[in-house]
C-alpha cells in the first residue's frame, strides 16, 4: 500500500517539476552567456523571448532586471526585480538588488512606519515562494498523517503518545504553511503595484486633467495601485500620499 | 462767561482729582472765526483705556489727536492726567457742537459733555510780520486786492479732482490749487492731507517753482498755482473724503499811503498771516461689478496690454530659462500682484524680478511692469508653459477684459547629472557614498524555475490531490483498524478462521515427522492436528473433546455420515498407532486421508 502511495505521489508531482523543457533551459543558458559577455541588449532580448513563450520564472525576471540595470534602464530593471520578488519574495539577491536600484531613482520616499508586528508577519509570510510553501504543506500533511497512522497501530503507550504529539505538530506546520501561502497570494493580489515609467508625472487630486497638481513623481518610483476609474489610476506612494495619474505613465508589476 | 467756565472746569478737575476720576472737555475758544484754528482738549485725571473719539459736527480736524500725560505727586499721593487734543477749523460760520468723547477708567465709562462752538465770519488775526520763508515766482501784480478786509476770499486753496464718480481702483487726479489776489511773501505747509482710503502717488513737478497763471474763478481774476498734484487710487468703495490741505501764508496787504513819499515808493504794505485750507471733496467710489468678473481677476483697473516671452525653447535639464511677462498700460500698475504663471510642476520657479518703468503725469499713472521669472527644469521631457491669464477692468467702458499670453512649448534635453539627482538627494545624504562601492548582485545561473503563466503549483488540482493524500491514507488506515478490531472481537469466529491454519501447521509438522521416519511422532502430530482443528472449528472446549461430541457437532452442521465416519476412523487409527504398530495402512495414506478430511470439513462447514 505505501508503495502505491509513493508511486501516486510521484505521478502527480512529476509533471509539475519537469515543466521546464529543454528549449527554455537552452535559452536561459544562452542569455546568461550573453550577459556574462556584457552583451546586455542581446541578453534582454533572449530573456524576453523566454517570457514571451508564456513562461514566468523568478530567475528569468531577476536576470532580466540585472540586464536592464546594466543598460541604465532603471524603471525596467525595477519592474522585473519586483516581478521576481513577487514570485520569490524570500530571495535575498532579489531584495538586495531592489534596494540598491531604488537608490538610483529620483524620488526619495520614506515608507510610512508600520507596526512591528505587521512587519514581522509580512516578513514571515514572504519568507519563501508560494510554490515552496505549497510543497512544504503537502510534505507536512503526508508526514503528519503518516505518523498518525503509526499512532493508530502503536502497541505501547509511550509510542502512542510520542506519535500523537509529533503528528499534531506536523499537521500544525502543514496548516501554517497553507495559511502563509494563501496569505502571500492574497498579499500580492490585493497589493497591485506599479513602476512609474515617465520622466515626470504630475499626480492630480481628481481623475481629471484640470484638477490640482498634488505632487510630482519621477521614473522608477514604485506606487500602489488602489483603483482604476475612467481611464485614471488612483495610486498611493509608500509614504502614504495618494492621487490620480494616467495609466500610460506606469507599468503594473 | 469764559472765565467762569474755565474756573468751573478747573474746579471740576480739582474735585475730580480729589474725589475720583473725571473726564472733561474744553475748547481754547468758544467763539472763533472761519478758517481760524482752535483747540479742543479732553482730559482724564486718571489712567484709562478704550477712548472713543467724539463727532466734530462738521468741524475739520487739522491737527491731532495730540496726547499728553502728566504726573504729579502732592504730599505723597500720586495723581496723573491724560489729555487728548485736536486742532479744529471751521470752514463756514454757524454754531457747531462737538459731541461727547467716552473713555473707560477703572471699569467705569466716562463721557464728556458736548461743547458748543460759535463760528463767526472770518476776521483773520493780523500780524505785523515782514518777510517769509519762500518767494513765489512772479505773480501777476495787476491782480490787486479789491477788498482788503476779506482775506479768505483773496487767498484760498481748492482741491480740483478730474472726476468724482469712480470705480474702485480707478485713478483720480487731484490738484490742490492756490488762488490769490494779494501778494504772498511766505508760505508753509501746515498739514498735508491724510488721504485715508486711497493709495496715492504724488506727481513730481516738472519745475522747481510752480508757475503762476491767471484764472477766472467765480467771476474774479486770480493768480493761480498748482501746489500739489496727486494721483489717487480708491482702495475701498463708498464715499471717500479727500482731506483738506492746510497752508499758512504771509500776505502783503496794501495800505493807504500815509504821505506822498510813501505813495511815490509804491505805497505802504502790511504783512498779514493767513491760514487757508481746501474744502473737503467727497469721491463716490463704486464697487467693481460682479457680473462678468473673470476667475483670475486680481484687481487691475485701467487699460493694459500683456506680452510674454521666453529666452530659449530648447535647453538641457538643470539649465535656467527666463520667462518674461510684460504688462503695459495705464492704471494701478504698481498695485498689481504677481501674475499667476504656472510652469510645469517639475520646473523650479523663483520669485520674479520686477522692473517698473512707470511715469506719473496729470493724465495718470502709466508705464510698464516687467516680471522676469527664472525657471529651472529638472528633468528631460517636452513641457508646455501654459498661457498666463491676465484680466483687468476698464472703467471707461465699465467692462472686464481678459487677455492671455501665448503658450510656449519647451523641450528639455537630458542634462548633465551633477552627482546624482539635484532635487531629491541632498549632498549630505549618506546613501550616495554607499552607492559608489556597491553593485547589484550577479544573475542567477542555476536553471530557471519556469512555469507557464497561470500554472502555479499552489492552488492547482494536483496540489489539492497531494494535500488530500495524507487524510485519505489516514482514513484508510483507520477503516482498516476498525475492520480488524471487529474481526478479532468474536473469539469463536477467530478460532474458526484460525482452525485451518493451525491444522495446516500440524500437518506440516506431521509431514516433517513422516519424512524423518518417526512413526510415533507422526501419528501424534496428525492426531493433534485433527483434534486441534476440530476443537477450534466446532468450538468444543478441550475438556469435552471426544469422538461422540465431535460426531454430534458435525451432524448438527449437516456433514454427511460417510465423511464423519472417515474422520472417526482416521482419529481411531491415529490413537491406536500411538500405542501399537498398525499394519495395512501406510503412513502416507493416513496423512493424505487426514488432509483430505480437513479439506472436506472446511468446504462443508
Amino acid at each position: 500500500m505505501m508503495k502505491r502511495i509513493t508511486y501516486l505521489l510521484l505521478l502527480l508531482a512529476l509533471p509539475l517539476i519537469s515543466l521546464a523543457n529543454s528549449e527554455t533551459d537552452a535559452l536561459f543558458a544562452k542569455a546568461n552567456n550573453q550577459y556574462s559577455k556584457a552583451k546586455y541588449k542581446d541578453a534582454v532580448q533572449t530573456y524576453q523571448s523566454i517570457l514571451s513563450n508564456g513562461y514566468q520564472s523568478a530567475a528569468v525576471y531577476f536576470n532580466l532586471g540585472n540586464a536592464y540595470y546594466k543598460l541604465g534602464d532603471i524603471p525596467s530593471a525595477l519592474l522585473y526585480y519586483e516581478k521576481a520578488h513577487k514570485l520569490n519574495p524570500g530571495d535575498d539577491d532579489i531584495n538586495f538588488n531592489i534596494q540598491l536600484t531604488t537608490l538610483k531613482t529620483t524620488d526619495k520616499i520614506d515608507a510610512a512606519p508600520d507596526l512591528f508586528l505587521t512587519k514581522w508577519w509580512q516578513a514571515f509570510v514572504l519568507c519563501c515562494s508560494v510554490t515552496t510553501l505549497g510543497w512544504l504543506s503537502v510534505l507536512f500533511f503526508i508526514a503528519g498523517f503518516g505518523v498518525l497512522i503509526v499512532y493508530l497501530f502503536a502497541a505501547t503507550v509511550s509510542l502512542k503518545r510520542g506519535t500523537f504529539y509529533t503528528s499534531m505538530a506536523l499537521l500544525f506546520l502543514g496548516l501554517l504553511s497553507i495559511l502563509m501561502a494563501a496569505n502571500q497570494v492574497h498579499y500580492f493580489t490585493s497589493h497591485q503595484q506599479a513602476i512609474v515609467f515617465s520622466n515626470s508625472v504630475t499626480v492630480k487630486s481628481e481623475p481629471e486633467k484640470a484638477a490640482k497638481t498634488l505632487f510630482v513623481i519621477h521614473e522608477g518610483t514604485k506606487v500602489d495601485v488602489l483603483e482604476n476609474t475612467n481611464g485614471w489610476l488612483r495610486v498611493k506612494l509608500l509614504n502614504g500620499n495618494d492621487g490620480w495619474i494616467l495609466p500610460a505613465d506606469v507599468k503594473e508589476i | 462767561m469764559n472765565i467762569k467756565k474755565y474756573i468751573f472746569i478747573l474746579l471740576l478737575c480739582c474735585t475730580g482729582s480729589v474725589w475720583g476720576q473725571s473726564f472733561t472737555a474744553s475748547v481754547s475758544k468758544s467763539q472763533v472765526a472761519t478758517g481760524e484754528v482752535f483747540e479742543v482738549q479732553f482730559t482724564l485725571n486718571a489712567s484709562g483705556g478704550s477712548y472713543t473719539q467724539p463727532s466734530f459736527g462738521g468741524l475739520q480736524v487739522v491737527g491731532g489727536p495730540n496726547e499728553s500725560t502728566s504726573m504729579e505727586s502732592v504730599n505723597g499721593s500720586m495723581s496723573q492726567s491724560v489729555s487728548i487734543g485736536y486742532d479744529l477749523v471751521a470752514s463756514k460760520e454757524g454754531t457747531y457742537t462737538i459731541g461727547s468723547a467716552t473713555v473707560v477708567s477703572n471699569g467705569k465709562t466716562l463721557s464728556t459733555r458736548p461743547i458748543t462752538v460759535k463760528v463767526i465770519k472770518g476776521s483773520p488775526q493780523q500780524q505785523q510780520q515782514q518777510g517769509g520763508q519762500g518767494q513765489q515766482a512772479g505773480p501777476d501784480n495787476s491782480i490787486g486786492a479789491a477788498a482788503s478786509g476779506d482775506m479768505a476770499k483773496n487767498v484760498f486753496i481748492r482741491a480740483v479732482v478730474d472726476k468724482k464718480n469712480v470705480y474702485l481702483g480707478e485713478q483720480i487726479t487731484v490738484t490742490y490749487r492756490l488762488y490769490t489776489r494779494v501778494g504772498l511773501v511766505g508760505n508753509s505747509f501746515d498739514k498735508a492731507p491724510d488721504l485715508n482710503g486711497f493709495w496715492s502717488q504724488d506727481i513730481k513737478a516738472a519745475q522747481q517753482n510752480t508757475p503762476w497763471k491767471t484764472e477766472m474763478y467765480q467771476g474774479q481774476r486770480y493768480n493761480a498755482a498748482d501746489i500739489k498734484q496727486t494721483i489717487l487710487f480708491p482702495q475701498r468703495d463708498g464715499n471717500l473724503i479727500i482731506d483738506p490741505l492746510t497752508m499758512s501764508f504771509v500776505a502783503r496787504k496794501a495800505m493807504p499811503a500815509r504821505d506822498i513819499m510813501e505813495q511815490m515808493f509804491g505805497g505802504r504794505y502790511e504783512d498779514v498771516k493767513v491760514k487757508a485750507s481746501s474744502p473737503p471733496v467727497t469721491i463716490h467710489v463704486k464697487p467693481l461689478p460682479e457680473a462678468g468678473k473673470p476667475a483670475g481677476f486680481t484687481g487691475a483697473v485701467g487699460v493694459f496690454k500683456v506680452a510674454a516671452s521666453v529666452d530659449k525653447k530648447e535647453l538641457k535639464a538643470n539649465e535656467a530659462l527666463n520667462y518674461q511677462l510684460k504688462i503695459t498700460g495705464s492704471g494701478n500698475i504698481k498695485l498689481l500682484k504677481d501674475a499667476n504663471i504656472n510652469p510645469p510642476a517639475d520646473f523650479e520657479k523663483y520669485d520674479p524680478k520686477i522692473t517698473d518703468t512707470i511715469t506719473e503725469t496729470e493724465r495718470g499713472v502709466s508705464g510698464s511692469r516687467l516680471l522676469t521669472y527664472l525657471l529651472i527644469p529638472r528633468h528631460q521631457g517636452n513641457y508646455t508653459i501654459e498661457p498666463v491669464p491676465f484680466s483687468y477692468f476698464n472703467p471707461a467702458t465699465g467692462r472686464y477684459v481678459s487677455l492671455a499670453t501665448p503658450a510656449f512649448a519647451i523641450k528639455v534635453n537630458k542634462g548633465v547629472d551633477a552627482g546624482g539627482n539635484v532635487t531629491s538627494l541632498s549632498p549630505a545624504d549618506q546613501r550616495d557614498i554607499k552607492m559608489l562601492s556597491k553593485d547589484i548582485r550577479y544573475i542567477k545561473t542555476s536553471g530557471p524555475d519556469v512555469y507557464k503563466n497561470g500554472e502555479m503549483f499552489f492552488g492547482s488540482a494536483g496540489y489539492y490531490l497531494l494535500l488530500l493524500l495524507g487524510p485519505l491514507a489516514f482514513a484508510g488506515a483507520f477503516a482498516y483498524r476498525r475492520y480488524n478490531e471487529q474481526q478479532n472481537s468474536d473469539v469463536v469466529k477467530v478460532k474458526n478462521r484460525r482452525a485451518a491454519k493451525l491444522a495446516a501447521k500440524h500437518m506440516a509438522n506431521a509431514q516433517h515427522e513422516l519424512q524423518a521416519g518417526n512413526t510415533k511422532a507422526f501419528y501424534e502430530a496428525v492426531s493433534r492436528g485433527l483434534y486441534g482443528y476440530l476443537s477450534d472449528k466446532l468450538n468444543i472446549p478441550a475438556a469435552d473433546l471426544n469422538q461422540e461430541n465431535i460426531a454430534a457437532e458435525l451432524k448438527n452442521r449437516s456433514v454427511d455420515d460417510a465423511l464423519i465416519q472417515k474422520l472417526l476412523n482416521t482419529l481411531n487409527l491415529c490413537e491406536m498407532a500411538r500405542f501399537a504398530p498398525v499394519s495395512g495402512v501406510s503412513q502416507q495414506d493416513v496423512f493424505n486421508g487426514a488432509k483430505s478430511t480437513i479439506n472436506d470439513i472446511e468446504t462443508h462447514v
